[in-house]
């Protein structure tokens, strides 16, 4: 889908779809005692509000006849830039619990500088570990911060 | 409980103890970088560092709260200046004509006059919110439930229907923000909502992580998508002539007025105000074809309205306890963490807060000036610090924030989800902001509505009987209309005007 027109259908479809779904989660909410605001009330109002504008940017788009704007997506290149730098992201929230802040952050600062520009590979560690010691100096030690701090600085 | 000088003298007093002096420069410092830094806003600025404050007092941390608002403000226009990068979507109008300023080798003056310019107007501006919001509250005393609802519910309105001909987009943003906030228990009943079964989201999902994903998760995915390279000017002397602020003069005034009076407005952000003042200069001046061409009004204009907005807003958010930009938003937010409620009870109940929060706006005004004067030069080679090292410290920043808030990992992901969220929402043209506000106060629309259709035995019409509701709400539905008819009459397909963070 590289323009808007294609793209709005699709997502208006998906978000009618979602609509649907909060409407029927909705439904599921345990009512309890009477009250003038039962907790459905908001969730299936939104449902429904989702719902009915998923179907009118839909059609909308599909109706739309002029000249249809280009998304400007990333190129191959920048695709997999941001994939791997989502990546990088994800190991970083899954490592900080076993290795802790300090050796987690050295870890992600460093391989991601690293990643973006391989041939600085110097500045790389360095950057890192000026900020894997910050995360332990100012969060950790100083703030007291309860960030986990890992099998190395444990005990 | 309205404006008192005695209130304002005791918040002098507070606001120069040592304490909240280096936490207001320690404000003023991180809003200079947050607004140089292309990829990083105040709203994520704000909203990373919140859960960190809580080693602070309140005042303190809601002083360095507001200082990094204002202060960025003040940044944004160096990188627009000097390398023609706005760090701010309200520094673009600066970046025209203070562009072509530093290529003529006066990037200097543009600097100078852009500090003093926003100095000039954040200081108006501060008069105008210490006699205005006091005032404003003592007229909100009267509101009752119906009204607050009314109120929110013409905020949302408003900014939907200023996202451009996005209509249907901004609504579904809207929607999305809702629907974040309503996934949890019940505040009243305990009853789970939209949990799908996972424990986890039975405690909710903070705003704060939304926040930073939505804006710096997102902005960071941009920017490593286009690989920023950067080009540096001479500053040279940074002296502006007499001449130079003789010609300033009128414009600051002017576009104080403006950026005072539209910011108070919800969904008026300084990203619209800067336009609404420079082409208002352009279209005033005896000289127009020098705008564009680095004409020095072109940015005293911008910057005035910039921060005479900024400042504005504080009123509805210190007044009603409604934000009007998502910056206020999170701002917002940190004052509840700290169980302060906002609105007119705020200047009953925490005069003393309040009142030094506002006179350490004073105070952080002049820090700003001598911030952004001397240190021009440093600012500026700070701004071109390359993406590949700004990226994965701009996340570093992110994660440590987002996982303070309860120090559970789960809150990252959902950083990282609604990073992912907020990506595609701005290439595919959603505003961003109506979901940002909608997740702030959905709670407190909720129990509003709740309450109201409590004391009415369920019946809606009460928000159509009490005067004062009935006008904000005449006011939503007009906002609608608006809305509508210009999406009836447009024929192009939907896409948000470019947002401020």
């Amino acid at each position: 889908m590289k323009t808007l027109r294609p793209a709005d259908i699709a997502v208006g479809c998906f978000l009618a779809l979602l609509g649907l779904f909060i409407v029927y989660a909705s439904s599921m909410i345990r009512e309890g005692v009477e009250r003038a605001l039962s907790p459905r009330t908001i969730p299936s109002a939104v449902g429904y509000l989702i719902l009915v504008c998923g179907i009118g940017l839909a059609v909308k788009s599909w109706r739309f006849r002029g000249e249809d704007p280009k998304i400007n997506w990333p190129d191959r290149e920048g695709a997999k830039i941001i994939l791997v730098s989502l990546l990088f992201l994800a190991l970083y929230t899954v490592l900080m619990n076993p290795l802790g802040l300090p050796l987690s952050t050295f870890l992600y600062v460093t391989i991601s500088i690293l990643y973006l520009k391989p041939s600085k590979w110097i500045t790389a560690i360095i950057i890192g570990l000026i900020f894997g010691m910050v995360s332990y100096y100012v969060f950790i030690h100083l703030l007291k911060l309860s960030f986990p701090m890992g099998f190395l600085f444990e005990g | 409980m309205g404006f008192s000088w005695d209130f304002l003298f005791q918040g002098f007093a507070t606001a120069f103890s040592l304490q909240n002096l280096l936490w207001a420069l320690v404000g003023c410092f991180i809003g200079t970088l947050v607004g140089v830094l292309p990829g990083i806003g105040p709203a994520s600025g704000i909203a990373i560092l919140l859960p960190m404050t809580t080693v602070l007092p309140p005042t303190s941390a809601i002083i360095m709260m507001a200082a990094i608002y204002y202060g960025a403000m003040y940044g944004g226009s160096t990188t627009a200046i000097v390398v023609n990068i706005p760090g701010e979507a309200s520094s673009v109008p600066t970046a025209i004509d203070g562009y072509e300023m530093a290529k003529q080798g006066k990037a200097g003056p543009a600097l100078a006059i852009s500090a003093i310019s926003s100095f000039f107007a954040g200081t108006l501006g501060l008069v105008g919110l210490t006699f205005f919001a006091p005032l404003l509250a003592n007229f909100a005393v009267v509101f009752g439930p119906p009204e607050y609802f009314a109120l929110m519910f013409m905020a949302l309105t408003l900014i939907i229907s200023l996202s451009g001909r996005a209509l249907l987009k901004g609504v579904i943003s809207m929607a999305l923000g809702l629907m974040t906030s309503l996934i949890g228990q019940d505040p009243l009943t305990g009853a789970s909502r939209l949990t799908f079964g996972f424990p986890k989201l039975l405690a909710g999902i903070d705003f704060i992580s939304v926040i930073v994903g939505l804006f710096a998760i997102s902005e960071v995915m941009i920017n490593v998508e286009q690989r920023i390279t950067a080009i540096s000017q001479k500053i040279g002397n940074w002296m502006p002539t007499w001449t130079d602020i003789k010609q300033c003069l009128g414009p600051m005034f002017r576009c104080t007025g403006i950026g005072f009076f539209l910011g108070l407005l919800p969904g008026v952000t300084p990203s619209v105000t800067t336009f609404v003042a420079y082409d208002l200069e352009k279209r005033v001046s005896r000289h127009p074809e020098r705008f564009g061409h680095g004409a020095i009004e072109g940015v005293a204009a911008p910057e005035g309205a910039n921060n005479a907005t900024s400042t504005a807003g504080f009123v509805p958010l210190f007044s009603f306890g409604l934000p009007t930009a998502p910056s206020m938003a999170v701002l917002l937010g940190g004052l509840m963490m700290y169980g302060l409620q906002p609105g007119p009870m705020l200047f009953k109940q925490n005069p003393e807060f309040v009142w030094a929060v506002i006179a350490s706006m004073y105070i952080g005004n002049v820090m700003l000036v001598i911030l952004n004067l001397p240190l021009v030069g440093m600012w500026a080679r700070i701004c071109v610090i390359p993406f590949y090292i700004l990226g994965p410290l701009i996340v570093f920043f992110s994660v440590l924030g987002t996982y303070s808030i309860r120090f559970i990992a789960f809150d990252v992901w959902i950083m990282l989800i609604f990073g992912v969220i907020g990506y595609f929402m701005r290439k595919l043209g959603f505003p961003v902001a109506p979901m940002v506000l909608a997740t702030v106060i959905a709670q407190m629309m909720e129990t509003s509505l709740g309450q109201s259709l409590l004391i009415s035995q369920g019946s809606p019409l009460i928000f159509f009987t009490r005067p004062i509701s009935a006008v904000f709400m005449g006011l939503a539905f007009l906002s609608i209309g608006r809305g509508i008819w210009i999406q009836v009459r447009s024929k192009a397909p939907e896409v948000a005007i470019e947002e401020a963070d």
